[in-house]
């Protein structure tokens, strides 16, 4: 009896204090009330994808914002009082290993409410599979076939965070014909990656699109692997031909070997380098300081980009407050702090949003399914974290959104961009390397970016 | 083969050369054809531009060269192709870097790493070395002398501790690779040993993504050769000369790629000339237990070849780490190499040289004169090389095999 009672005492000891220490949300977090308490029950956020290949620098940082968002939100009643973990399989980017990791999900005994895609590719491999087994797909970015089918015509199961890359390559254009002084006489080269990721955005739409604002489109793109040694030859394709801002629709190491490139072959003054979303992030700014440009800044200085959402260099942003204090409460790296782990945080809020609005409709966590979750993301609403705004009217699979920014280095006196490697602020990382910090620095205002998906 | 069939049977002689003769008329039939359709593409460029894309497709093949060798010398050592190949060179380039990118070396990790090291140079003919006081004095001296060249601290030691911790951590993955992985297969067939390759790779894939995770690492080599006075880039001024061309530009990354893939060709064919060593290769190459019973050391020189090919792997890894970055997405350049290497011929150091010069300047020159087809990374080169294969099954300067029935 009386050890009975040592161990109750004990355990008083021990559960007393994780309850004292749970805080509530900040108030501009504003989820859906609960009206169902789902404590004590778990809920799965299943997500696959390459964390291990190509797409590394980039998801890497999400599993970590997903890691931190999770036990954040999970100190703070999960949702509904139920607690969130992840469930997530490294794809290493083979199409045969995401069916594989999609099979083990969709074949339990309790499917996926909703699952998480990193990669187009994965999004049009499974787009057919997603719609017969009724599960939901929460992707950053995608392709029109991924989101809409091969016609275009069909909307189906997965949801998109950003605006997909063929709307974001129309509004670059947008933004181009709007600055002549930026881009006096514009000719726009395509150079990226292979496959449905690198190829999304050079659509018959975009081009025509881009043509009506103004601004030229070459009609041959030009691609390379993640492997190529070098990819001269590709750029002074496009530059021979008119080419005078080279498009990429690549990531991490993508847009630095294009950048790296214009600079090796002395055409910084001539030709100028832009790109989708994930052009724009910490991975490609850190990468680039060994592709030192003529100004003694890292070669993608300059670089024009999608930024669907705020940013770290916007300290002012409640959401960006929040995130960064728990990345250094959690003395997270530096190069962490990046697109996906911004994301990651996100991508955590939403799903509390989610199952909010869908325990309240089913009454309970086991009568929430996927059909469910798709009706809620048609008419969904939402902030996350008032990074972003997603809202799916009209049959859209993305959220349209967006504006431009430009990488640039902070000054030495951190008041600012850096005008040359002079006053840039540098750090010794210890690796032979000079890190310069990254800013990004939004150039326009929120504003729809257009559709453009065919038909439209 | 033609000679001995030519002694014995002059009618059949002569039909084998006349087939042979119409075989290499539909040939140049061919290849005429071939070039009377290209040229029009070609027309349509600059001279510069065709000029500034062959030099850079050699440029870019001396990489794949520099890659086809080492796999050629472990072929040509044990008939083993190495599908473990790119992940050697991934794992010597972050054996590099870890040495290179860091302001000083600790002690016990300096310590572990060079007696593993030393331990499996001393151990090269078998664990038995180890009774041999000898080598255990020789053993531990130069465990303490590589201990202290690797933590020489500051940047200006760093490209010594990164070629000395890179080169001898590369050469030691060789010989363990070889020590606990191939060896235990001598006298087993062939493929169980290819097989074995694949399974080393996915196992230093593996090994790589634990130690230093996947995210890309950048490597400032080229920055260090650059701080020394090499010039970053080499331009040849084309205005208003027949090449039609503003100028014609080539990376120093590339440029030292190069030098460094004649250097090892040059270096390796008077190796397997002219040395005892070398000239044992080829005997073990051809039949492991003839080798044996001969007195030939069979287990030495495989470690040794093994040693010499992630040499090289890790000098290729290191050239296209600092040209682009270190990232999982490297192993994939082995894929270019592969062409070269079967190109080539599977036991020819220069064939290897001759494979990868022409796989890369078949890519570039694909590139230069199909924009946008996608034809530069796969297609053009496989194409050549099955056109290769199908005139010389053997490769480009590969062995005629005779097989005794």
């Amino acid at each position: 009896m009386r050890k009975a009672l040592l161990l109750v005492l004990l355990a008083v000891l021990i559960v007393v204090p994780v309850g004292a220490q749970e805080e509530g949300l900040p108030d501009f977090i504003k989820h859906t009330p609960c009206e169902v308490d789902l404590t004590g029950q778990t809920i799965p956020i299943y997500h696959l994808g390459d964390i291990s290949a190509s797409y590394a620098f980039i998801t890497q940082p999400l599993l970590v914002g997903l890691t931190d968002a999770i036990a954040y939100y999970n100190a703070r009643g999960g949702a509904c009082g139920a607690t969130f973990e992840q469930v997530n399989r490294d794809t290493a980017g083979d199409p045969a290993q995401s069916q594989a990791a999609y099979d083990d999900f969709s074949s339990r005994e309790i499917k996926p409410d909703v699952l998480v895609l990193y990669a187009s590719g994965d999004s049009e491999l499974l787009r057919t599979q997603l719609a017969e087994d009724e599960i939901p797909v929460m992707i950053s970015a995608g392709s029109v076939d991924g989101l809409y089918g091969e016609n275009a015509d069909e909307p189906g199961w997965v949801f998109a965070s950003n605006p997909i890359y063929v709307d974001q390559f129309g509004d670059f254009c947008e933004f181009v014909a709007a600055n002549p002084e930026m881009y006096p006489d514009p000719v726009i080269g395509y150079i990226s990656w292979p496959g449905a990721f690198g190829e999304a955005a050079f659509q018959p739409e975009s081009i025509a699109y881009c043509e009506a604002a103004g601004v030229d489109v070459l009609d041959t793109p030009e691609y390379f692997l993640p492997s190529a040694t070098d990819i001269s030859t590709n750029v002074q394709n496009l530059v021979d031909n008119g080419a005078n801002i080279l498009y990429t629709n690549s990531l991490a190491s993508g847009p630095v070997i294009v950048a790296k490139t214009v600079v090796d072959l002395g055409l910084e003054d001539d030709v100028q380098v832009a790109g989708v979303n994930w052009a724009l992030d910490t991975s490609v700014a850190l990468l680039s300081r060994t592709a030192i440009g003529s100004d003694g800044l890292p070669a993608v200085n300059g670089l024009v980009g999608s930024l669907p959402f705020h940013w770290y260099s916007e300290p002012d942003h409640p959401g960006i407050q929040l995130v960064v204090s728990q990345f250094e409460a959690n003395e997270r790296q530096l190069s962490q702090r990046n697109i996906s782990y911004l994301l990651g945080w996100a991508l955590v809020d939403t799903y509390v949003e989610l199952y909010a609005q869908a325990v309240n409709q089913a009454g309970s966590l086991e009568a929430v399914d996927g059909a469910l979750m798709k009706s809620i993301l048609e008419t969904i609403d939402y902030y996350p974290l008032d990074l972003y705004h997603l809202n799916y009217p009209d049959g859209l699979r993305s959220t349209s959104a967006n504006r431009m920014a430009m990488i640039r280095y902070a000054n030495a006196d951190m008041t600012g961009p850096a005008t040359s490697g002079d006053d840039a602020l540098k750090i010794d990382p210890g690796d032979g390397t000079t890190l310069f910090v990254p800013l990004l620095i939004p150039l326009e205002d929120f504003a729809p970016a257009p559709d453009l998906r065919p038909g439209q | 083969m033609s000679s001995f069939a030519q002694t014995q049977n002059p009618a059949s002689s002569a039909a084998f050369d006349a087939r042979r003769a119409i075989k290499w008329f539909l040939i140049a039939v061919a290849l005429v054809v071939f070039l009377i359709w290209l040229a029009p593409y070609g027309m349509a460029q600059k001279p510069g531009r065709l000029v500034e894309s062959a030099i850079r497709g050699v440029l870019v093949g001396g990489v794949y060269a520099l890659v086809a060798l080492g796999i050629v010398i472990i072929n040509k050592a044990s008939g083993v192709f190495n599908f473990a190949h790119g992940y050697m060179m991934l794992a010597g380039g972050l054996i590099f870097h870890a040495f290179f990118s860091v302001a000083q070396v600790a002690l016990i990790p300096a310590f572990l790493f060079s007696a593993f090291v030393v331990f499996m140079l001393v151990t090269l003919n078998g664990w038995r070395m180890l009774r041999d006081p000898r080598r255990l004095v020789i053993g531990a001296v130069g465990t303490a002398l590589l201990t202290g060249v690797l933590m020489l601290p500051g940047q200006d030691w760093q490209l010594i501790r990164g070629f000395v911790g890179g080169g001898l951590g590369a050469a030691a993955l060789g010989l363990a690779v070889e020590r606990f992985t191939i060896r235990p297969l001598i006298g087993q067939p062939l493929f169980t040993a290819v097989m074995m390759t694949l399974a080393v790779g996915e196992v230093l894939h593996g090994l790589t993504q634990m130690v230093w995770g996947s995210v890309e690492i950048p490597l400032p080599v080229f920055d260090v050769l650059k701080r020394i006075g090499l010039p970053e880039r080499l331009s040849i001024d084309g205005a208003d000369t027949w090449l039609d061309v503003s100028r014609i530009v080539f990376n120093l990354e590339l440029v030292v790629a190069f030098v460094l893939a004649v250097l090892a060709f040059i270096a390796f064919v008077l190796f397997f000339r002219f040395t005892n060593v070398g000239l044992a290769m080829r005997a073990t190459a051809e039949n492991q237990q003839l080798a044996q019973s001969v007195g030939l050391r069979v287990r030495v020189i495989l470690a040794v070849a093994w040693a010499i090919a992630a040499l090289l792997a890790a000098v290729a890894g290191i050239a296209q780490g600092g040209a682009t970055s270190l990232s999982q997405n490297l192993p994939g350049l082995a894929f270019y190499a592969f062409p070269a290497v079967l190109l080539g011929g599977l036991e020819s150091i220069g064939g290897a040289f001759v494979g990868g010069i022409v796989v890369g300047f078949v890519q570039e020159m694909s590139r230069r004169l199909f924009p946008g087809l996608q034809v530069d990374t796969e297609l053009a080169p496989y194409l050549v090389l099955m056109l290769v294969l199908v005139i010389r099954p053997d490769g480009l300067f590969g062995q005629k095999r005779i097989e005794r029935i």
